[in-house]
């Protein structure tokens, strides 16, 4: 179990490195305009084919990337209804803060519960090694975190509600 | 002409189908006699290079995943497999990892990180870009 997490996130991790290759590329079609090409997908000899790694049904990671940007789009493995809710509010709140983390997309992609979009200004500005080592501690991390926060909805849920039925002992 | 270019198409691709189908016999064979490099390696050479056809494509994918399936031993894979086959294998881990079905997953997943170590980033790279020639 832990160890197709290990390889999961070891498979991702590679191809981060290898697709992780971005330089700067001022838009072909429009004069003094700079675009992320993964997003517009306009030009086809500009993009690299996508690549799905899937863990298992429910969990898999769309990676697709371009000349000078590429963008990474994560599904969570959700169990049950409560755990749906939790990460669908959860993810929304991070989104919503997308600006702090600079590398995260305002509205995940169709599909998925979260994307990223590195550019070739956030490879300028930071390390390739510590963006990928970001990603992929934030995949580790994003199944904890909904546990947590699952676990605290149940534990409360069990108080009020042992409370609540006191009276009528 | 180009209806004509189609109709070359749709030839070649019925050839092409005919030449996986002894394939995958002569891989079911090997298998049978516990030889799942020998059928990896008959899976792997004569994949489609050119052709367009989804068809030819599934077949030999199809041929491909029981090769890949049917394995066990990744050091004696990695032993006897060459290096003009890590590219083509890569590809079609890739295709075995957007399937989205466990073991193959898991089989995938465990080829390709020895398959990394092996060849590099440089083999994943060739993958990504090549838009021609893809699986």
């Amino acid at each position: 179990m832990a160890n197709s997490l290990r390889l999961y996130l070891t498979c991702i991790r590679s191809t981060l490195e290898a697709a992780m290759c971005l330089q700067n590329f001022p838009c072909q079609e429009v004069e003094r305009h700079n675009k992320p090409e993964v997003e517009l997908q306009t030009s086809p000899e500009l993009l690299l084919n996508p690549v799905l790694i899937c863990r298992n049904e429910a969990e898999k990671c769309l990676i697709e990337t371009s000349i000078n940007s590429l963008r990474i789009s994560l599904k969570v493995k959700q169990a049950d209804e409560l755990e749906n809710i939790l990460t669908k509010k959860f993810l929304r709140f991070l989104s919503m803060r997308a600006e702090a983390f600079q590398v995260l997309r305002r509205k995940p992609v169709q599909g998925y519960d979260i994307s990223f979009l590195i550019t070739n200004y956030h490879c300028e500005e930071m390390q390739k090694h510590k963006l990928i080592d970001f990603i992929v501690q934030f995949m580790e991390d994003i199944d904890k975190e909904i546990s947590e926060l699952k676990m605290s909805v149940n534990t409360r849920g069990r108080l009020v509600a042992a409370e609540f039925l006191k009276q009528f002992i | 002409m180009s209806g004509k270019e189609g109709f070359v198409e749709a030839d070649n691709a019925e050839a092409i189908i005919t030449r996986i189908e002894h394939k995958s016999r002569k891989i079911e064979a090997l298998l049978k006699q516990s030889k799942p490099v020998e059928a990896l390696k008959t899976a792997l050479e004569g994949s489609p290079p050119n052709t367009r056809d989804e068809r030819c494509k599934s077949a030999n994918w199809i041929a491909v995943h029981r090769a890949i399936m049917a394995i066990r031993d990744l050091d004696g894979l990695f032993a006897s497999l060459d290096p003009e086959y890590y590219d083509i294998l890569m590809k079609y881990l890739y295709r075995g990892l957007s399937t989205g079905d466990r073991p193959t997953c898991d089989q995938c997943l465990r080829i390709h990180e020895r398959l990394t170590e092996r060849a590099g980033l440089g083999c994943i790279v060739r993958c990504l870009a090549d838009t021609i020639n893809t699986v």
